[in-house]
């Protein structure tokens, strides 16, 4: 059975999520208890950090539109780190980025969040 | 070379163009046809971004043909298919079930965050969207298939 670690860190005033593995309707239980736990600490600002060779299917991508609504009715504001340029590509063609600001690297989305 | 299972070869060469996988019908197997599908791409020729695209194509046409065709039956399969003329790359994805009733309109990610319509529907809008040529609902001996083309002389 396919599993994801996720690491919580504070970096300032965001929230880092680093989610290793895939992306698929297995990664629900781990990213809804990052989410979950995140949010109890009060984070506002949640920036999801991908793994670049990471698998997502629409399964996964499911889930993230999941966790973008929860996040919009709290005001959270969310973005995302670590795509590979193809799942960049996705994320653009279903959407997500309306939503979600995609950054090239950690450094630049800790710059431009804080 | 032919990779056997318990079922008997899972994949096998039908000819020298065509590559046939036979996958049990279970959630994650999808990536043995994305990794056999990119393998045979890149070997006749196709870049990295194309093969990514194709990659995608192939796991949703599997997890739907795990899914919906074969409604998640363990003791279903999925026979997956790619040939290469030289030039187009066609995969076709076979399961047991009865093809689609309606095929989707396209997601719109607005009402899926204000939740006015599921978070799910987005495999055969990225199908459609990423290969050159789709074709849904065809027979085959196997059942129902889906049928995707990717185009060489598209800068390859
Ligand atoms: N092989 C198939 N056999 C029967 N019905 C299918 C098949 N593939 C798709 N469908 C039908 O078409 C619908 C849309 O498929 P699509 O892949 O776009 O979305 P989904 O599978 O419901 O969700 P997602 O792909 O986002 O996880 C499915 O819900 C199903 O009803
Ligand atoms: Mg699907």
């Amino acid at each position: 059975m396919q599993q994801n670690e996720i690491r919580i860190e504070q970096r300032d005033s965001v929230t880092v999520l680093e989610i290793q593995g895939d992306i698929t309707v297995f990664s629900e239980p781990f990213l809804n208890e990052a989410y979950t736990c995140a949010s109890n600490q009060g984070a506002v600002k949640i920036l999801l950090q991908f793994d670049g060779n990471a698998y997502i299917n629409s399964g996964g991508i499911a889930l993230l539109i999941q966790l973008l609504a929860k996040a919009r009715t709290r005001d959270q504001e969310v973005a995302i780190t670590g795509l590979s340029a193809h799942f960049k590509k996705i994320f653009h063609m279903v959407g997500i980025t309306k939503f979600a600001k995609i950054y090239d690297t950690l450094q630049e989305a800790l710059q431009k969040m804080s | 070379m032919n990779v056997t299972s318990d079922q008997g070869e899972m994949i096998r060469f039908l000819d020298e163009q065509t590559l046939e996988v036979n996958l049990p019908n279970k959630l994650g197997y999808e990536r043995i046809a994305m990794d056999c599908t990119a393998s045979f791409a890149r070997i006749v020729g196709f870049v990295p971004e194309r093969i990514s695209d194709l990659k995608t194509a192939v796991a949703e046409a599997c997890l739907n043909a795990m899914e919906h065709g074969n409604r998640g039956r363990s003791d279903a399969r999925v026979i997956v298919s790619m040939n290469f003329d030289g030039q187009t790359f066609s995969v076709s994805v076979m399961d047991e079930g009865e093809g689609i009733v309606e095929l989707p309109e396209d997601p719109d990610i607005e009402k899926k965050i204000e939740r006015l319509e599921p978070p799910r529907g987005l495999g055969i809008f990225l199908i459609r969207r990423l290969m050159d040529h789709v074709e849904f609902n065809k027979l085959s001996d196997q059942g129902n298939m889906l049928r995707m083309v990717l185009k060489m002389s598209r800068s390859h």
